[in-house]
């Protein structure tokens, strides 16, 4: 729920709790006020007869004021005394229905200690009338002060959160390798101010943290370069020395096999630092299907020896505009991978059109999900001279392309399906 | 051939020294730029190993100086960075090749052969051992003057082992020599063992003898038994 909606259904909910009991305490109030005026009334007028009677000790001779019905009675023995205003419904048999009456019925004694009845009785469904029309009008009147208020304030909030939602979409967009700062718009709430500045000195940290990360990763790799280079000039000396024994030679051999992979992983890494460094920002028109034939080409003897069967299904229309170097980077990368994990009299096919490139493969059956693959250092084997790396620099260049790949495994049939994003012109 | 190592670091440049003097070659090493302005400028090169990263200039400005002198010889440049600029422009202003850190020497050997040959017209296009015979203008290959059919791999493979004749050449460095750069995660070796055991089955077919010799775990000895 966003914050909008959020904000009008709080509101929405409190506004009805209040007037629910708002309504419900000025409907008493109403109530209570008219009340009082109508017993008030009965209490004037039977007030009014009890003095007559008490002074003359007859029935007085009244008129009844305020539409009352008055009836007094007078008894030979004396009563207590006693008042009480309820309500009641009296009969009518003209309308055949009960009209609801309020009346006073007040006993008391005249001089003489003899009792009277008065009895007077107000009819109160016109009093009823108006309170409901009151509570009518007054359900209308709330009922139109929530919606427009609700709208106010709907529209108010969505007009203050605009430069918030328009920030957290820039702030969305942000990519940590491009140069451009986040370019947030100046508001005239302090606030979002307030979070644009922190969004902006975040970013600004970021982008910084990640190039240092970055320089220090291509300036290590090129470091290690040297020192790797002298470690194999001497190992290369040092097996070229006559007389060397069967556990020297060992030794050797255990040292050059490191260092190799050593050169091979810093190679790897260098590689994607370059990448994303964009130093291979130079793009042309590259036919996938030229560097994917002459790749094929590399492998020509071990498919033989293999007997790994090649189906090719190459458009020559595929044309895809990136780097040269990173295209054959990647063309071999995949290809290597289809032949060096691939089984005797297996298959590689590859399939190129105008949108993408797929080659399939056998293999063994993998357990891991493929796309793990796409992971630094991750392994589909166990072979010790693989690096993990192939797969990831694989990766780093579609995504510097907007590339989508996939990699899925059935049955021991791997399939890479690269699909390319063609700028639409 | 008599070469000139221009290399800062000590360790390196007298490992280089040793390597490519026991190939045979006369060799001068210079630590720093200004040595390495002075010995270009005195004597002459067959090829200079040139780094390109050193303490007191930039081996490109190197480059640049002996083109200007009209100074001949080839120049190998020498890299850790194997940033694509740096070949570029070092190939555009006059090298002859270049080659990343940490490299072979089996690989040096090869380029360096590779620069002289290109750089030296005469007499230089055919390298022979034995009864071997390489033609490097056509790229052919007799044995007892038999016609030898090879594959791309194959041929390269085989001026590689002449390159680094009597010297054990690592599996490794074959790999990284035949498919290059790009191809560094290739790391099969059974595709050398493959190419290696069809050129010596197509040499011996060809009644040549075989000087291939393996050695185990390491790689391959071409050696004149």
């Amino acid at each position: 729920m966003n914050l909008l909606t959020k904000s009008t259904y709080y509101f929405l909910l409190l506004s009805l709790l209040a007037m629910i009991t708002g309504g419900a305490l000025l409907y008493l109030t109403i109530k209570k006020v008219i009340y009082k005026q109508i017993d008030n009334s009965l209490i004037i007028e039977k007030t009014i007869i009890q003095d007559q009677i008490e002074q003359t000790d007859t029935i007085p001779d009244f008129e009844a004021t305020f539409g009352h019905q008055i009836e007094v009675k007078l008894l030979n023995y004396a009563v207590r005394n006693y008042q009480s205003i309820k309500d009641t419904d009296i009969y009518d048999s003209k309308t055949d229905s009960f009209t609801p009456f309020r009346y006073i019925f007040s006993t008391g004694n005249t001089i003489q200690k003899k009792g009277y009845i008065i009895t007077i009785f107000q009819e109160i469904s016109e009093k009823n009338e108006l309170l409901q029309d009151i509570s009518l009008y007054m359900f209308f009147l709330f009922f139109s002060l929530l919606l427009i208020s609700i709208l106010i304030n709907y529209l108010i909030a969505r007009r203050l959160w605009r430069p918030f939602y328009k920030s957290v979409k820039i702030a969305g967009r942000f990519d940590i390798q491009s140069d451009k700062p986040l370019d947030l718009p100046l508001t005239d709430i302090n606030e979002f101010n307030q979070l644009n500045d922190v969004f902006y000195d975040m970013t600004h940290k970021m982008r910084n943290d990640y190039l240092n990360l970055k320089e220090f990763s291509e300036n290590a790799s090129h470091e290690i370069q040297t020192p790797l280079a002298v470690i194999r000039s001497k190992t290369d000396l040092l097996m070229q020395q006559k007389n060397l024994n069967k556990e020297s030679l060992s030794l050797i051999k255990s040292i050059n096999e490191a260092t190799t992979k050593l050169f091979k992983l810093n190679q790897g890494l260098l590689l994607i630092s370059k990448i994303e460094n964009q130093v291979f920002h130079e793009k042309r028109i590259v036919s996938l299907k030229n560097i994917l034939e002459s790749g094929l080409e590399n492998y020509t003897e071990i498919l033989q020896l293999k007997k790994i069967k090649v189906e090719l299904d190459l458009t020559d229309g595929a044309l895809v505009e990136m780097n040269d170097v990173l295209a054959e980077v990647l063309i071999s990368n995949l290809l290597s991978n289809a032949v060096r994990f691939n089984i005797d009299n297996g298959f590689i096919k590859c399939h190129i059109d105008r949108n993408s490139l797929t080659i399939t493969n056998t293999g063994s059956s993998m357990t891991i999900d493929p796309e793990f693959l796409f992971r630094r250092f991750h392994k589909g084997s166990d072979n010790p001279h693989s690096v993990g790396l192939g797969l990831s620099i694989v990766k780093k260049i579609t995504e510097t392309y907007g590339m989508n790949i996939t990699y899925t495994c059935h049955d021991s049939v791997h399939e890479i399906r690269l699909q390319f994003r063609h700028k639409s012109h | 051939m008599k070469l000139l190592i221009v290399e800062d670091d000590r360790s390196l440049s007298r490992s280089i020294n040793d390597y490519l003097k026991m190939e045979g070659h006369i060799c001068e090493v210079a630590l720093t730029f200004s040595d390495a302005m002075q010995k270009a400028a005195v004597n002459k090169y067959d090829c200079i190993i040139l780094d390109i990263g050193l303490p007191d200039g930039n081996g490109l400005d190197l480059i640049r100086e002996m083109k200007s002198k009209k100074l001949t010889g080839g120049i190998l440049i020498l890299s850790a960075k194997s940033s694509l600029d740096d070949k570029v422009v070092g190939l555009k202003i006059g090298a002859d090749d270049y080659l990343t850190k940490p490299f072979h020497f089996a690989e040096l050997s090869a380029r360096i052969n590779s620069i002289h040959r290109r750089n030296n017209f005469l007499g230089l296009n055919e390298i022979t051992f034995n009864e071997i015979r390489i033609k490097t203008e056509d790229n052919q290959v007799y044995v007892n003057d038999t016609l030898l059919i090879l594959t791309k791999k194959e041929y390269d493979l085989l001026l590689f082992f002449m390159a680094n004749t009597n010297r054990i050449i690592t599996k490794e460095s074959i790999v990284e020599h035949l498919w290059g750069d790009n191809v560094i995660l290739t790391d099969s070796f059974d595709f050398v063992y493959t190419h290696v055991k069809n050129l010596r089955k197509k040499i011996v077919a060809a009644q040549g003898r075989n000087y291939i010799k393996c050695i185990y775990g390491f790689g391959y000895k071409f050696i004149d038994t």
